[in-house]
């Protein structure tokens, strides 16, 4: 062995240690961490020891076997069909706002950079912040309740949503074919219709294929908070602790969501 | 130009025009249809009274921001609530992936559809049916809030770490086999750490969107911002809803901002 | 006696593609038998059948006296351990550190908790460390093998084949990879380290030159059959020359 190798070793075993004692801190202080959350939030552990049994009890015993026939009720099924409606209202009026404000937040196209960007950028990015569910909630002490609350509440996802795809496509463009436009004297307009649009327009289609989707998930829960749609049963249903037909509403949940996710499989490979 | 117009472009086929245009008309009258039923017929017009009433309403959820220090801590516990629930998706979310991974999977005919299965329940399962059954049987708090967040997580976890296994460079793995490594050591030595990174950006992606889904988790009764966003609303203190609302919206786009930043580090 | 002994391998793919029709193989101690032929030859897959990466379908591999076409999966992996191969694309796991990827020879001999934690032993540390400096690379063991370039990492994937204390190198065109001045010196470099660790080759290689200037017998084979097996002195460049000329 040599005096090159020995030395490598002696500074590559320090290293170790040198790692081994970062490592060992680095657990104890997320043991600890975890802990002050446990305290923090107030979790109590004792419950966590029972928790397989009863949620063992609560599925077996409360939520199976679901009762399909409460579904075929008149007033669930319309409100199945107006969760329906509402995810493509919302969805359609959602991308009517969004198409110029995706055109407006594109850093390399957009109007103007000095204040068209930052608006429409700032409206996609609280849009995505706020959550859909207590939106909701402000928009039904608003208007009231109903379907109305709903659809605005997806309208305003759809912009945060499709908003921000959108204009990142719309970023990913080619710029020669901008500019080779642009070189003929062309205003803002004329760059769009003949340089963005039929760029980006196949993966505009998908994107709002998508976020219809999409939509179509949230739609199913607003109920919960009175805006509209299947998602009022569901809370109804479990506040009078009606688990099986609770459960049969679920089910309709995870279907539609599962159907959606295929139609809008299908309709994007035969739009490509 | 004239005649250009008149015959249109030869090279397209002027049936499938005819027939996108179809396509497009029959989805218009479908939008107005569900217009008319939500907008005119779903909508109590009389109730909501005039526009100007209903901007008054408007105003009342202008923020109150003297409310700020009363929303610090449930601001902090929803964090923590994503944390954790992040957490617990990320380590339950491995052997998931293992099982869906199709060229790792144990028993091909059991454990594929299985694992599959359970990432198609996970990710088409909203965060609130989930906390509804947890908080069914564990009662209210944080607890039930945090297994939502992982059963909601656990599917997008799982599905991408399974389609990384899936891509996985082959090279090395033989070059693994060929020294005599088993299985184990072989997922360990040689798939970890080439998942590791996407791994690691997933984890924090799902981190950065529990905190918005967390959020209302307190709507049902799953602890966090979300209870004290349910009470003001109950007591029509609306001013204290729109700094509640502020408060979440500021938070949740800053940890996009910062998700983003170490995420585009880590590649 | 010889180390290797390989007779009447046969292997067809999936595909119905025949890749071998029945080659004889041997290496003798300490000695360097280079594979020459054209890509889709079978040379890969001949080696591949060696350590049975690639399931040969007949035929049988004998090493050190013992036939391994048969054995059960944990044996077979403990034959792999005394096999070290080194290959054209290196196969080296891009993001761990050199000296862990030299350390991963010895993953067939170390237990799997040691192999998941990567806490390897110390004397396998230190003999890792001495070949990395044996092999040049001394200097880099703390980067991650991404960070190397061709010619530094096809010496890391030697170093590693030789972690394994292996009875026979099964090294898979070691320098297709590389441009021909590091190829050159990789194989130099190479044939060096065999001949001191006095350990026998089995080379696969499309460059007649490389197969002249590094080896002690060249076997030639087209299109899964052996066509030559012959000394390398007592070989004329002419001779070689009809395995590519044939082939066209």
């Amino acid at each position: 062995m040599t005096a090159i190798t020995d030395q490598a070793f002696l500074s590559y075993r320090d290293d170790e240690r040198r790692a081994g004692i970062i490592k060992f801190v680095v657990t104890l202080l997320f043991i600890g961490f975890g802990f002050w959350s446990v305290e923090f939030l107030n979790i109590p552990i004792e419950r966590l020891l029972g928790m397989f049994g009863r949620l063992g009890y609560m599925i077996s015993e409360n939520l199976f076997p679901p009762e399909m026939s409460y579904v075929m009720e008149q007033r669930v099924l319309d409100s199945i069909i107006e969760t329906i409606q509402m995810s493509i209202l919302g969805a359609t009026i959602g991308t009517l706002i969004t198409l110029p404000l995706a055109w407006f937040a594109a850093w390399n196209v957009t109007p103007s950079r000095a204040f068209l960007y930052p608006l429409a950028r700032g409206i996609i990015v609280i849009t995505r912040g706020m959550p859909t569910l207590m939106w909701a909630m402000v928009l039904v002490a608003i208007f009231g309740f109903g379907p109305f609350a709903g659809m605005l509440a997806l309208v305003k996802e759809t912009i945060g949503f499709a908003g921000k795809l959108m204009a990142e496509s719309v970023e990913s463009i080619d710029m020669k074919r901008v500019e080779a436009i642009r070189a003929t004297g062309a205003n803002d307009f004329d760059i769009l219709f003949f340089a963005v649009i039929p760029q980006v327009w196949a993966n505009w289609i998908g994107i709002i294929i998508y976020n219809w989707d999409a939509q179509l998930r949230n739609s199913t829960i607003l109920g919960f908070v009175g805006a509209g749609g299947m998602g009022l049963y569901l809370r109804e249903q479990i506040s009078i602790l009606e688990y099986h037909t609770a459960m049969a509403i679920i089910v309709v949940i995870i279907g539609l969501v599962v159907l959606s996710e295929t139609v809008s499989h299908y309709l994007r490979r035969r739009l490509y | 130009m004239t005649d250009m117009v008149v015959t249109g472009n030869p090279l397209r086929d002027p049936k499938k025009i005819a027939r996108k245009y179809f396509a497009v008309a029959l989805f218009a009258v479908l939008v107005i249809y569900i217009a008319d039923t939500i907008i005119i017929e779903g909508t109590d017009w009389e109730r909501m009274g005039s526009l100007e009433e209903v901007v008054k309403t408007m105003l009342f959820f202008l923020p109150d921001f003297s409310f700020f220090p009363q929303t610090v801590v449930p601001l902090l516990e929803t964090v923590l609530i994503a944390f954790w629930g992040t957490a617990l998706a990320v380590v339950f979310s491995m052997p998931i992936a293992y099982l869906a991974a199709r060229n790792i999977t144990p028993l091909p005919w059991l454990t594929y559809p299985l694992g599959r299965c359970m990432i198609v329940l996970s990710r088409s399962t909203h965060e609130i049916i989930f906390a509804l059954i947890y908080i069914s049987a564990l009662g209210l708090g944080p607890l039930p809030g945090i297994l939502a967040l992982a059963s909601r997580s656990l599917g997008f976890m799982a599905k991408t770490t399974s389609e990384a296994i899936e891509n996985v460079k082959k090279g090395p793995i033989e070059a693994m086999e060929a020294v005599g490594a088993n299985r184990t050591t072989i997922f360990f030595f040689g798939v970890m750490p080439q998942i590791f990174p996407i791994f690691v950006g997933n984890a924090i992606f799902q981190l950065d969107i529990n905190i918005r889904r967390a959020s209302i988790l307190g709507l049902v009764g799953g602890g966090g911002i979300g209870l004290m966003f349910a009470e003001v609303m109950q007591n029509l203190q609306y001013d204290r809803a729109g700094m509640i609302v502020v408060g979440i919206t500021a938070m949740v786009v800053f940890g996009e901002f910062v998700s983003n930043r170490v995420r585009q580090r880590l590649v | 006696m010889a180390v290797l002994e390989i007779s009447q391998l046969k292997k067809t793919y999936p595909g119905g593609e025949l890749a071998l029709k029945g080659v004889d193989v041997s290496v003798e101690a300490q000695e360097v038998v280079v594979l020459l032929g054209l890509s889709g030859s079978g040379k890969s897959t001949l080696l591949r059948c060696v350590n049975r990466l690639v399931e040969p379908d007949s035929g049988t591999i004998v090493l050190d006296g013992v036939d391994i076409t048969a054995q059960d999966k944990r044996t077979l992996r403990r034959t792999r351990c005394s096999m070290g191969m080194i290959f054209q694309e290196f196969n080296l796991i891009d993001r761990l550190t050199v000296l862990e990827n030299v350390l991963s020879g010895t993953l067939g001999t170390t237990s799997t908790l040691r192999g998941i934690f990567r806490a390897f032993r110390q004397e396998d540390i230190q003999r890792a460390l001495a070949l990395c400096e044996r092999v040049g690379i001394i200097d880099h063991i703390r980067k991650r093998a991404d960070q190397l370039s061709g010619g530094q990492r096809q010496r890391v994937g030697i170093a590693r084949a030789l972690m394994q204390y292996p009875k026979i190198l099964l090294v898979d065109e070691p320098t297709s990879a590389l441009d021909p001045k590091i190829g050159r010196e990789v194989m130099d470099l190479l044939t060096e380290v065999a001949r001191e660790l006095k350990i026998p080759m089995l080379v696969s290689v499309h460059d007649i030159f490389l197969a002249k200037n590094y080896s002690d017998r060249i076997v030639g084979l087209q299109g899964g059959e052996k066509i030559f097996d012959q000394e390398t002195r007592s070989i004329e460049t002419e001779e070689l020359d009809q395995i590519y000329h044939e082939a066209g």
